[in-house]
């Protein structure tokens, strides 16, 4: 028992050690973009917060001023359009580069020893930073932020269904009822869910800025690991694209009336698509179990192998989240969702597909096990600087 | 060999009396939770009480004279009070709902007005009205009189030969629902919806249709 929480602290301060936020320790690789990820997430970030900061001067979190503060800041606030449009797109990068971030470490293997730690923070950071995506355009208080706001808050009370099945307590334990509550400050969109909105929008970044100020006063690692040229080609697009593009509105929010068609932001299309074609509970658990997989891939995958083609297996259902991200998305932008014909199409495909990349898995072992043993691998990436 | 196990003493020690503590800290903490959830009991913080419970206006829907032809339908709303964990308190709700005149008389799915403390005057009726909160995921659904607007607009579905009447159909995840339906009203006939829409108690006096109550569950 006690040797057992040796190792595991053991384990834990070695993976510490390794601790790799935001790309430090790549910094020698940078001539290929994507060792660049790093530094332009903990940069986009930044300019996220900042702009946000900004904007909070002339923010007015309540349903009746919410949109006409930002009628305000985006046509009559000198710069105000600016400052808006830094933030979403700049908010906008930071989750492009946390996608494309998360899935550089899972083609190259980095979430293999000592990457374990590392992978666990990316993902929890893209996860956090899909919560800071949908509770800050709910702030907007438009016709797409006030329905997302209620679906997505109305999906945990399907786990209710799940709870009840608890022998005793579980008439009275409506867990899922009391998240849903807990965000919304009622059972409806109001006032109330605006202002939780609001402080969790902030908070999370808050508290995620403190974590990665923490780490950087105990590495004695530089914050900013990108030359100055990138900093101001970002800079640029972010300036060129607010004006451009301005920030889009919508239309003022309306309980009353739900358009058609209705979208969400551009990176929950996907899952929208999904809710679409599974019973209410699969909407919660599905996702659910996506980040549960997502946590634990570095202890799934215990192979040696970093390169894709050798572990057949995880390189697949990588490629497979990549593809149904893709197609879901796509669909859904054209409006496609036959509820008969696609959702067991999509079954098939993925028992097919992960069976097919099941075969491979065992194949390439066999003839590993029959093999030579090949020489050692260079080490994937530099050592820490300490 | 001694010196291991007295350390294993130790640490059996501060297990158990850790254990206590760790109780003492979640009894301590756990009203802390009704700082998310003011109105209710210490200790109640997981279930919706009494507290929680919405109520309504009766409101008129529409005249018989307005539903005369069958699939004549009118959308009214229905006014809800409810509780809101804000410094004012109680906010009020608008449950938006359609009636409808339906061409053959139906078996109205009422049973949970008696749970509710009310008795129906009659259960067959060719009017039905139903809240257009869909039960999927709380968006509003729109009453579609042209089944080929629910193929155009709604995802492809298309109708068997004997529902190709005005059908029910939400912008948002792509429910349908039949209103007209014998066995069960609003069956759901494409989409994730896990059950029909909820129903309204009506009454109906010198002509016009009262709406009493809505179905409960569900969040608004």
């Amino acid at each position: 028992m006690s040797t057992m929480l040796a190792n595991l602290q053991e384990w834990y301060r070695d993976r510490r050690a390794k601790l790799d936020l935001f790309d430090e320790t790549l910094v020698d690789r940078q001539a290929n973009p994507l060792f660049l990820l790093g530094p332009m997430l903990y940069y986009f970030w930044i300019v996220t917060v900042v702009s946000g900061v900004v904007l909070m001067f002339w923010y007015e979190p309540t349903p009746t001023g919410a949109y006409n503060s930002i009628l305000r800041i985006q046509h009559d606030i000198p710069f105000g359009w600016l400052w808006r449009g830094m933030h979403k797109y700049a908010a906008d990068g930071l989750i492009i580069t946390i996608i494309l971030r998360i899935y550089r470490m899972y083609f190259l293997g980095e979430y293999k020893k000592p990457g374990e730690l590392s992978w666990i923070w990316a993902f929890a950071g893209l996860v956090l930073a899909m919560i800071s995506g949908i509770t800050g355009y709910l702030l907007i208080w438009n016709q797409r932020a006030f329905w997302a706001a209620k679906t997505v808050l109305t999906v945990p009370v399907f786990f209710d269904e799940l709870t009840a099945k608890i022998p005793v307590i579980g008439e009275q334990f409506q867990v899922g009822s009391m998240i849903a509550y807990l965000f919304l400050g009622g059972p409806a969109v109001g006032a109330a869910t605006l202002t939780r909105f609001y402080a969790l929008h902030f908070g999370i970044s808050l508290v995620l800025l403190i974590v990665a100020e923490v780490f950087f006063f105990r590495t004695r690692r530089r914050r900013l690991n990108m030359s100055l040229f990138p900093v101001l080609l970002f800079t640029a697009m972010l300036v060129v694209t607010s004006y451009v593009l301005p920030a889009e509105l919508g239309r003022r929010a309306d309980p009353n009336r739900t358009p058609l068609p209705i979208l969400s932001d551009w990176y929950f299309l996907a899952l929208y698509q999904y809710v679409k074609y599974t019973p209410p509970l699969w909407a919660g658990l599905g996702p659910g179990l996506l980040i549960g997989f997502g946590m634990l891939v570095p202890f799934l995958d215990r192979g040696k192998g970093r390169r894709p083609l050798e572990r057949p297996f995880f390189f697949v259902v990588g490629l497979l989240a990549l593809v149904y991200f893709l197609v879901f998305t796509a669909l859904i932008m054209f409006n496609i969702a036959v509820i008969e014909r696609e959702p067991p199409l999509v079954l098939l495909t993925t028992i097919l597909v992960l069976s097919g990349a099941l075969v491979w898995e065992v194949r390439y072992r066999r003839r590993q096990a029959q093999a030579p043993p090949a020489p050692p691998p260079r080490p994937a990436r530099a050592e820490a600087h300490t | 060999m001694a010196q291991d196990q007295a350390m294993d003493r130790r640490r059996f020690l501060k297990w158990a009396a850790s254990l206590p503590l760790v109780g003492g800290l979640v009894a301590f903490s756990s009203p802390l939770l009704r700082f998310l959830k003011p109105n209710v009991e210490p200790f109640a913080v997981i279930t919706p009480t009494a507290g929680d419970i919405v109520t309504g206006e009766p409101v008129v829907a529409a005249t018989l004279a307005e539903l005369a032809k069958p699939w004549d339908f009118r959308y009214f709303v229905f006014t809800q009070r409810y509780p809101q964990y804000t410094p004012e308190g109680f906010k009020t709700q608008a449950v938006p709902g359609v009636i409808i005149r339906l061409p053959q008389r139906i078996r109205l799915p009422w049973d949970w007005v008696r749970t509710v403390g009310l008795t129906p005057q009659f259960t067959e009726s060719d009017v039905i009205a139903f809240s257009r909160i869909c039960p999927h995921l709380g968006c509003i659904y729109n009453f579609v009189p042209e089944w080929r607007e629910v193929t155009s607009g709604y995802g492809g579905y298309v109708p068997p030969e004997n529902r190709r009447h005005a059908l029910m159909a939400c912008p948002c995840h792509l429910s349908i629902y039949d209103p007209a339906d014998p066995a069960m009203p609003g069956r759901v006939l494409s989409g994730p919806a896990p059950r029909p829409p909820r129903t309204f108690f009506y009454t109906i006096e010198a002509g016009r249709i009262l709406v009493e109550r809505v179905e409960p569950g569900g969040i608004a």
